[in-house]
């Protein structure tokens, strides 16, 4: 398996961003009338970072507007709308009509007059919702990953076609990607500043995150989505929900996806039943093209070391491509590390405005695969090619979507795990 | 090695811990080298000693001379032993016992072969270091069976890489994945104390872990080829398909970033779990190739295969040893199996702390896993050892 057809995607992608991010943020303000139109977007998925989207996105650019909102559930819903509306942006124009609740709100939402989907709900529902966006026309901002599984990942690298063909913007929540210090280290790196690359590690090591106490009369389905860090068919377990970050970078930096993976993982320290059946620690050896191989190392442990953060060794120096590079061309990234937050939507919205549309389907699509093959040589304890996992049947799709009873799958357990 | 037409000396050996490496160890000797003579034979268990006995006795060596009053069983059999008139131990009991042994041995004045790893805590490594200079002092030989040393194929791939063959060395990875390992069930009314020894690869006090009891092998290849001081670790482990009390308190996959000073990271990983991908090596990469002393290959911009045989390191380790103590100028590899070992315990404790550590304060810690009130050299018939906790990453040990 060699990593040409996504090392072309890569560089499309990152010079793109490279040179959005390079632009002034409001030059498109006076030289295009195009911008005068406003871009009306729905949100769905309006929990802590799907509402935390919103606001990036309205302050993103001048004449952006959030319009509609969607949630499976409407407490949720309300706390989103009384949060954006609270900002007192003249962008926020919620109308009550255009606030929609429960499993098929998206494609309510989605029937609306709108320009633009911001998807934010846990992962497990992205390939639904990224491909009846893209369907109806919708330009989109996705959050990481965007799958959980194979078939997801297939599923939203044909709709990200799709969005291509369709002249549609496809942005994901691999922030670092619009991150200016990550920009500039990584084009100084394809530029060769450390030589050809042989090595590189990266890192997720916290501690715990949040969750929520059941409450009484909850259905197993609306716990678990409440919870859904904590189960894999709708997070993807922590190296695919918050790792894929890391991984992101290590493809972007390599510009390739890996070739296989061994790996292990375990759940050592989080084992009460209200932690689902994640793990709460991964390493994994990946090999990429040419024999070079990637450490990834993550886990959620209250009380551990932390580390988060990327290195890239080559032959002629090393790199983190957040901040410095050293060896035969030394250089640091010497302003206050930049937001990527915003900027990604400004890319976003300058894209859609410039005619150039970004689509960064493939590139998450292919990052948030990465992960899923890491995990899953982790469960199962077997080397896993791509190829196998890119075409592996395994679908953690529940047999509907709806409340009501589901059990909680079994920790996986390598050895014994198909 | 010149010979006489007499022969060399004879060299009278005394082997301690009669289980299968201890057993392998003492034929291995007996093959290593003309006028070597096996004597006398320790365990704490006399079934042990007697299967061991059995075994050796059926080889039918010219150097195989145990006689019965030379047998000793016993915790405290080791003593006996090297009281017993010998002029060389091989010191193949769990590893927990092996700082005990070797500082006996060496105090003894014996010459000593012994097995990875040479301790399970830093306080027992900082014991074997301290030994190890008084066998120097004292001209004594001293080797370890961390034999990759003395395979020719993982020599003469070492040595090119030192030579330069790839390179500036960029960075490594040291694999050790494999199925489970044995296990015995427990005898009717067996006392726990002997129920863990026999069972020691799965108790930490005894085996030191995974990670330490075998991994110190693949550890020991990274040590030896990039030749510069640990930095730093950050690990992680834990046990998730062999958790049955039946298996102790060891983890069954660890997996270490080690930093090393220079900027150097390899990644250790190692897994015991029946039904996964195995696969044991190291590699090396560097700005002109990359090596696989396992393999014996390099490639890159000086391409090379090891062709040729390799004697059996098993018993070349015995056999340098026996000859440079006939040459005058005896062996002496305590000092880097002692690193070796204190660079697997220093990931195993990175993994159960969830802390990122370094070697000085690896090498300094205090940390000693003998249970409480147990003596090594004498537990006494009535000593129960308390139940071994499983550590936990970000708490603090039980």
């Amino acid at each position: 398996m060699n990593g040409r057809v996504s090392r072309r995607a890569f560089v499309r992608a990152g010079s793109a961003a490279a040179a959005a991010a390079l632009a002034p943020r409001f030059a498109f303000s006076i030289v295009r009338p195009a911008q005068d139109r406003p871009i009306r977007f729905g949100l769905v998925g309006c929990g802590g970072r799907g509402t935390g989207a919103a606001e990036d996105c309205l302050k993103s650019a001048p004449n952006v507007e959030v319009v509609a909102l969607a949630d499976v559930f409407p407490d949720r819903l309300e706390g989103c709308r009384a949060q954006l509306a609270g900002l007192s942006h003249p962008g926020f124009k919620v109308a009550e009509g255009r606030c929609f609740t429960g499993f098929d709100a998206y494609r309510r939402l989605l029937e609306g007059d709108l320009d633009l989907v911001l998807l934010a709900t846990p992962p497990g529902f992205r390939p639904i919702h990224f491909e009846a966006a893209v369907e109806a026309g919708r330009h989109v901002f996705m959050e990481k990953p965007v799958a959980v599984d194979p078939a997801g990942v297939r599923r939203v690298l044909a709709a990200g076609e799709k969005a291509k063909a369709k002249g549609l913007a496809v942005v994901a929540g691999t922030q670092r990607r619009h991150q200016k210090c990550y920009v500039e280290t990584i084009r100084r790196i394809h530029e060769g500043a450390i030589g050809r690359i042989v090595a590189a590690r990266c890192f997720w090591n916290q501690g715990g995150l949040w969750r929520h106490d059941r409450k009484e009369g909850e259905s197993d389905v609306e716990w678990q989505m409440r919870n859904w860090l904590y189960f894999t068919w709708l997070s993807g377990d922590h190296i695919v929900e918050q790792h894929v970050h890391n991984l992101d970078v290590i493809n972007w930096a390599l510009r390739a996806h890996p070739v296989s993976a061994v790996a292990v993982g375990g759940r050592q320290v989080r084992t009460e039943p209200v932690y689902g059946h994640i793990y709460d620690h991964f390493c994994v050896d990946y090999e990429y093209p040419d024999g070079v191989h990637a450490t990834s190392m993550c886990r959620q442990q209250p009380g551990t070391d932390g580390r988060i953060g990327e290195a890239v060794v080559g032959t002629e120096g090393q790199a983190d491509p957040a901040e410095w590079i050293e060896g035969k061309s030394p250089w640091r990234w010497k302003e206050e590390p930049d937001s990527p937050y915003v900027q990604e939507h400004a890319d976003l919205i300058a894209s859609v405005r410039s005619g150039a549309p970004l689509n960064e389907a493939r590139a998450v699509a292919e990052s948030t695969l990465t992960a899923i093959l890491g995990r899953e040589a982790a469960y199962t304890g077997k080397k896993i090619a791509w190829d196998e996992i890119l075409a592996s049947g395994l679908d953690l799709s529940p047999a509907a979507y709806e409340f009501g009873p589901l059990p909680v799958a079994g920790v996986p357990i390598p050895g014994k795990s198909a | 090695m010149s010979r006489d037409s007499k022969g060399p000396e004879p060299i009278r050996a005394g082997l301690v811990g009669c289980g299968r490496r201890g057993t392998g160890a003492a034929e291995n000797f007996l093959m290593a080298a003309p006028g070597l003579r096996l004597v006398a034979l320790a365990d704490a268990f006399p079934d042990r000693l007697a299967e061991c006995r059995t075994y050796l006795a059926g080889l039918k060596h010219e150097g195989y001379a145990v006689e019965e009053e030379r047998c000793f069983a016993g915790y405290d059999a080791y003593r006996r032993l090297l009281d017993c008139g010998v002029d060389l131990v091989l010191l193949c009991a769990p590893p927990g016992f092996r700082p005990l042994h070797f500082a006996a041995a060496v105090t003894a004045g014996k010459h000593v072969f012994f097995e990875k790893p040479v301790a399970v805590d830093p306080a027992g490594v900082r014991k074997i270091l301290a030994a190890g200079e008084e066998a120097g002092r004292k001209g004594l030989g001293v080797v370890a069976g961390t034999l990759y040393r003395h395979h020719r194929k993982f020599r003469e791939t070492i040595r090119r890489v030192h030579e330069g063959a790839i390179g500036k060395v960029l960075s490594a990875r040291a694999w050790y994945n494999t199925g489970a390992l044995w296990r015995y069930d427990r005898k009717p009314g067996e006392r726990e104390l002997d129920y863990q020894v026999r069972n020691w690869p799965y108790f930490d006090w005894l085996s030191g872990d995974i990670l330490v009891e075998q991994h110190v092998h693949t550890l020991d290849v990274v040590a030896w080829t990039l030749r510069a001081k640990p930095a730093r670790a950050i690990g992680t482990g834990g046990r998730q398909a062999r958790t049955g009390p039946e298996h102790g308190n060891v983890y069954d996959h660890f997996a270490v970033d080690y930093a090393f000073e220079g900027g150097v990271h390899c990644l250790s990983m190692n897994r015991q779990i029946a039904g996964a991908f195995g696969e044991v090596g190291a590699w090396f990469y560097g700005s002109e190739g990359v090596a696989s002393p396992y393999a014996g290959t390099i490639a890159g911009a000086n391409p090379w295969t090891f062709q040729g045989e390799a004697p059996d390191a098993y018993v070349q380790e015995q056999t340098d040893l026996i000859e440079s103590i006939r040459s005058g100028s005896p062996l002496n590899e305590t000092k880097q199996i002692a690193e070796s070992t204190l660079l697997a315990i220093l990931g195993r404790e990175a993994a159960y702390t969830g802390k990122a550590l370094t070697w000085d304060e690896i090498l300094a810690s205090s940390l000693d896993l003998t249970p409480s009130g147990f003596d090594w050299a004498n537990p006494g018939i009535a000593y129960e050892p308390p139940v071994r906790v499983v550590p936990m990453p970000g708490r603090p040990r039980a």
